[in-house]
C-alpha cells in the first residue's frame, strides 16, 4: 500500500480507538472528561519507557494499558468526590497536571520527550496493529452497549439519583467506565508512540483532549458508530482539504458550535432522523 | 524583601485571576454554564487595546476601547451561541463554549498573525513608584487597583442598585424574579457585558505587563479561572476572590520552590485536585 | 420484629430542624400513610429512610440490620425502595425499557457481571407483565416523553416493583393527578398491599390517604405528633389542632 495511505490509515485507527474509549466515559456513562489525552499520553510514555529499555513490545503494550488504567481509576475516584459540574474541570485539571509533571521530569525527557522508540513492525504492520486495536475497542464498545452495563451506564448518565434509587452502585459503574475508557486510551498511546517513534509532552495537551471530545460529539455522543464516524471525519478532513489544515482549529471550533446547535446528538442523530423521515 | 516582593507579585497576579474568575462565577451562578470561552474576551480586550494604542490613541483611551468592545461582544455571543442551548443538557453549552474558544482564538491568529503584537510604546511598563525598596511598575499597580475597584463596584452594584437587586433575585429564583417583573434575559445580558468588560480590561493590562498580545494568551488564564471558580465553591463570590488571591500567591512561591517537580501552570490544578480531595464542595461552603 | 425501625432520627438544614428525633416502626405487611402540613418534614424523613439524606443523629434499621450509614443503592439492594415525587423517567426510553432498568438491581453492584450479561431481551416479558400489573400494558412501546403524568406515575411504580422491593416508599404518588386518576392509583396501591407488599406513602390528598392507608402517622414541624389507626389518629385533639385546624 501507498506509504501515505498507510500512515493515514494508522492515524485514523488511533483516533478511532481514542474516540471510542472516551465515548465509553462521556457518551455512555455521561461523565464529561476534558482530559482524555492525559491517559493517551500516560500509555505512550509507559510503552516507550518499556521498549526503549529493551523489553519486548508486548510488555510495553501491557504497561501502557495498566498505567493508563490505574491513572484512570485515580481520576475516577477523585471525580466521585465532586459534584457533577466539577467533573469536567477536575478532568481538565488532571490533564494539565499530567503535562506539568511530565515536562519537569528528566527521566521522561522533559520538554524534549522520548526519542528513538523502535517500532516492532514495519509501517504496514503498525497499521494493522492500529486497526486491530480500534476493532478491539469497538467490539468492547458494542459489548458494553448490548449488555446490562450499557443500560446501567445510560441510567447513570440520565439521572444518577434515580439510578441509585433502583439499587445501582453508581460509583462502581462510573469507575468501570473510567477504567475501560482509559485502558483503551493507553492502548492507543502505546501504538502511537511506536508509530511516531518520538513522543513529546505537547502531543498530549488540552487541545488533543478537546479534539478527541470533538470527534465523539460531532459523530454523535453515546454511539459507537458516531465515535468512529467522528474520528474518521475529523482526521481526514484536514488531509482532504489542504485549506482546512490552515483553518483546522477554526473549523473544529465552528463544527462544535454548529453541531451543538443543529443536532446535539451529532451526525448519528442527523442520520437517524433522516432514516426516520424516509421510513415515514 | 525577596519574600515581600514574591508576595506582592502573587497578589497582583491573584487580582488578575480575580477579574477573570469573577465573571466566570457570575455567569455560572446565573446560567450554570462553565464559560470556557471567557478567555477569548480577555484576548479580544488585549488586541483591541494594542491596535488602538499603536494607532496613536493614548493608553487610557485604548484600554477603554478594549473594554467597550469586549463588553459589547460578550452579550452578542451569549445571544447567538448560548441562548439557544439553555434548555439542553449542560455538556452541550460546555462543548459549544470550547468550540467558541478555539474558533475565536484561531480567528485572532488568522487576523493578526501567530506571533502576537507588542505595544509600540509602553510607558507604564517601564516606570513606577519606588515603595521603600520594592519596585512595582504602573501596570502592576493598575492591575491591582482595577481589580479592587471592579470588585468593590460590583459589590456596591449588587447590594445598592435596583438592577443589582434584580440580579440577585434572578440568581436565587428566576421564576420568582420574573413574577416581580424582572427580566432574567436582561440580567443575563448585563452579566455577560460586565464579565466580558472585566475580562477585556484584564487582557489589556496583562498585555501591557508582558508587552505582548497573542492569540492564545487567555487560555491558561481561563482554565485557571475555572479551577478558581470550582475552588471557590461554584457561584460563590467571596470564595472566588479568596481562591484567586491564594492561587496568585501560591504560584508566585511555587515557581521558586516547586520548579523541579511541576511547571507553573500545573500548580493551579494541583491545588484544585488537592483541595477537592479534602473538601469536595470547594473552599467556601456551596450555596 | 418490625421491618423498618426509625429511632430518634434528626436532620437539620442550616438552622432549620426538618426532622426532630422521630421514631417510627413499620411492621411487615403494613400500609402506612405519613401526613402533615407543608414543611412538616415528611419528604426529608422519606429521603433519610432511603438514604438520599444522612441523619444528624439517630438510627435506621431495616429488616433487623442497621442501614443508617448505607448509601441509597445498598438500601435499594436490600429491598428498601423509593419512588420520587416528581417522576423521574428515563425520557428517551420506552416504558418497557424504563421498567427493565428496575431489574438492573440484580447487577447493580457487579459491573463485571453486568458486562457479561447480554440476556437483556428475555426480561422484556417480565417488564411487560409489570406494566400490565399496574394497568398500562397498552403504553409499553411509547417513550416516557410521550405519555401523560398519570401513566408515568404508574410506570414509576412498575419500575420500583421490578427491583423486587420489600418495602416501597412513595413520595406523593398522587400529586398532580385529578380525582379519577388519583383514585385509580389509590386502588392500585391497595391491590399491591393486598398482594403482600409493605407500603409507606406521603400524601397531601387526605381523602385518598384515609381511604387506602391502614395506619397513619402525623408529622408537624419535624416532630411525630401521633401514630396509629386512621380513625383514632384523626380524633386525636393534638392532630386536629395542629394539622386540620391549620388546613381549615
Amino acid at each position: 500500500m501507498d506509504a501515505y495511505l498507510t500512515s493515514l490509515l494508522t492515524f485514523v485507527a488511533i483516533n478511532v480507538t481514542l474516540a471510542l474509549g472516551l465515548n465509553l466515559i462521556t457518551g455512555f456513562c455521561g461523565q464529561v472528561s476534558l482530559g482524555h489525552a492525559a491517559f493517551f499520553g500516560a500509555g505512550a510514555y509507559a510503552a516507550a519507557l518499556v521498549t526503549t529499555a529493551g523489553h519486548p513490545f508486548a510488555l510495553g503494550l501491557l504497561a501502557a494499558m495498566a498505567t493508563a488504567g490505574v491513572l484512570g481509576l485515580v481520576v475516577g475516584l477523585a471525580s466521585l468526590r465532586v459534584r457533577e459540574d466539577f467533573l469536567a474541570i477536575t478532568t481538565m485539571g488532571a490533564g494539565f497536571l499530567f503535562l506539568g509533571f511530565v515536562r519537569k521530569q528528566e527521566w521522561l525527557g522533559g520538554e524534549f520527550g522520548i526519542p528513538g522508540i523502535r517500532p516492532p513492525f514495519g509501517p504496514e504492520g503498525m497499521a494493522i496493529l492500529a486497526v486491530a486495536s480500534a476493532l478491539l475497542v469497538w467490539a468492547a464498545g458494542i459489548a458494553v452497549r448490548r449488555s446490562w452495563m450499557g443500560r446501567i451506564f445510560l441510567a447513570i448518565a440520565r439521572d444518577e439519583e434515580a439510578a441509585s434509587s433502583l439499587g445501582i452502585d453508581t460509583a462502581r459503574f462510573k469507575l468501570a467506565a473510567f477504567l475501560l475508557g482509559t485502558v483503551s486510551a493507553g492502548l492507543a498511546g502505546a501504538v502511537y508512540a511506536h508509530v511516531v517513534q518520538l513522543i513529546v509532552p505537547d502531543a498530549f495537551g488540552f487541545i488533543q483532549s478537546i479534539t478527541i471530545l470533538a470527534m465523539v460529539v460531532v459523530g454523535g455522543i453515546g454511539s459507537n458508530l458516531g465515535a468512529v464516524a467522528g474520528a474518521v471525519l475529523l482526521t481526514l478532513l484536514p488531509e482532504m482539504f489542504r485549506f482546512v489544515d490552515t483553518y483546522k482549529l477554526l473549523v473544529y471550533g465552528g463544527l462544535l458550535i454548529l453541531v451543538m446547535h443543529l443536532s446535539p446528538d451529532g451526525l448519528v442523530g442527523i442520520a437517524r432522523r433522516l432514516l426516520g423521515a424516509v421510513r415515514r | 524583601m525577596f519574600y515581600v516582593e514574591l508576595l506582592i507579585a502573587g497578589l497582583v497576579q491573584g487580582a488578575m485571576y480575580a477579574m477573570m474568575a469573577l465573571g466566570l462565577t457570575l455567569i455560572y451562578g446565573l446560567l450554570r454554564i462553565l464559560h470556557i470561552a471567557h478567555a477569548a474576551f480577555f484576548t479580544l480586550g488585549g488586541y483591541v487595546g494594542v491596535l488602538a494604542a499603536n494607532s496613536g490613541l493614548p493608553l487610557g483611551a485604548a484600554a477603554a476601547l478594549g473594554v467597550l468592545v469586549a463588553a459589547t461582544a460578550g452579550p452578542l455571543v451569549y445571544g447567538t451561541v448560548y441562548r439557544p442551548l439553555l434548555d439542553k443538557p449542560p455538556y452541550v453549552a460546555l462543548i459549544a463554549s470550547i468550540g467558541l474558544l478555539i474558533a475565536m482564538e484561531d480567528g485572532f491568529r488568522l487576523l493578526f498573525g501567530p506571533y502576537g503584537l507588542s505595544f509600540a510604546e509602553n510607558p507604564w511598563f517601564v516606570t513606577g513608584p519606588d515603595l521603600g525598596g520594592i519596585f512595582l511598575n504602573w501596570v502592576q499597580i493598575a492591575l491591582g487597583l482595577s481589580a479592587v475597584l471592579a470588585i468593590a463596584g460590583l459589590g456596591l452594584f449588587a447590594v445598592g442598585s435596583r438592577a443589582g437587586v434584580a440580579w440577585r433575585a434572578t440568581v436565587d429564583d428566576p421564576e420568582m424574579a420574573m413574577s416581580f417583573g424582572v427580566s432574567p434575559e436582561r440580567v443575563r445580558l448585563l452579566a455577560f457585558a460586565l464579565a466580558s468588560a472585566l475580562a477585556g480590561l484584564a487582557g489589556f493590562l496583562v498585555g501591557l505587563l508582558n508587552n505582548l498580545i497573542e492569540p492564545g494568551m487567555g487560555n491558561i488564564t481561563s482554565y485557571k479561572g475555572l479551577a478558581i471558580v470550582v475552588l471557590g465553591g461554584l457561584g460563590n463570590v467571596p470564595g472566588t476572590l479568596w481562591a484567586s488571591l491564594l492561587l496568585g500567591v501560591a504560584e508566585s512561591f511555587g515557581t521558586i520552590y516547586l520548579d523541579k517537580i511541576l511547571d507553573r501552570d500545573a500548580i493551579a490544578f494541583f491545588i484544585l485536585v488537592a483541595v477537592l480531595m479534602w473538601r469536595p464542595q470547594g473552599l467556601a461552603r456551596g450555596r | 420484629m418490625s421491618l423498618l425501625e426509625i429511632r430518634e432520627v434528626s436532620r437539620a438544614f442550616g438552622g432549620v430542624v426538618a426532622v426532630d428525633r422521630v421514631s417510627l416502626a413499620v411492621e411487615p405487611g403494613a400500609f402506612l400513610g405519613l401526613i402533615g402540613p407543608n414543611g412538616a418534614g415528611k419528604t426529608t424523613l422519606l429521603r433519610l429512610t432511603c438514604g438520599l439524606e444522612r441523619p444528624d443523629g439517630g438510627s435506621i434499621r431495616f429488616d433487623g440490620r442497621d442501614v443508617t450509614r448505607l448509601p441509597p443503592h445498598r438500601r435499594a439492594q436490600r429491598g428498601l425502595v423509593l419512588t420520587h415525587q416528581v417522576v423521574r423517567p428515563f425520557r428517551d426510553l420506552t416504558l418497557t425499557d424504563n421498567v427493565l432498568l428496575g431489574a438492573a438491581r440484580e447487577f447493580g453492584r457487579d459491573p463485571l457481571r453486568a458486562l457479561a450479561t447480554f440476556a437483556y431481551r428475555d426480561r422484556r416479558a417480565e417488564a411487560e407483565a409489570l406494566l400490565a400489573r399496574v394497568g398500562i400494558a397498552d403504553f409499553a412501546g411509547r417513550t416516557a416523553a410521550e405519555v401523560p403524568l398519570g401513566i408515568l406515575k404508574r410506570m414509576q411504580i412498575a419500575r420500583a416493583l421490578a427491583t423486587g422491593p420489600r418495602l416501597l416508599l412513595l413520595d406523593e404518588p398522587l400529586a398532580g393527578l385529578n380525582q379519577t386518576e388519583a383514585r385509580a392509583i389509590g386502588d392500585l396501591l391497595t391491590r399491591l398491599h393486598d398482594e403482600g407488599l409493605t407500603l409507606v406513602l406521603i400524601e397531601h390528598n387526605l381523602a385518598e390517604v384515609l381511604r387506602i392507608a391502614r395506619r397513619l402517622a402525623v408529622l408537624d414541624r419535624g416532630r411525630l405528633l401521633a401514630e396509629g389507626e386512621p380513625e383514632a389518629v384523626m380524633r386525636d385533639p393534638a392532630v386536629r389542632r395542629a394539622y386540620l385546624g391549620e388546613a381549615a
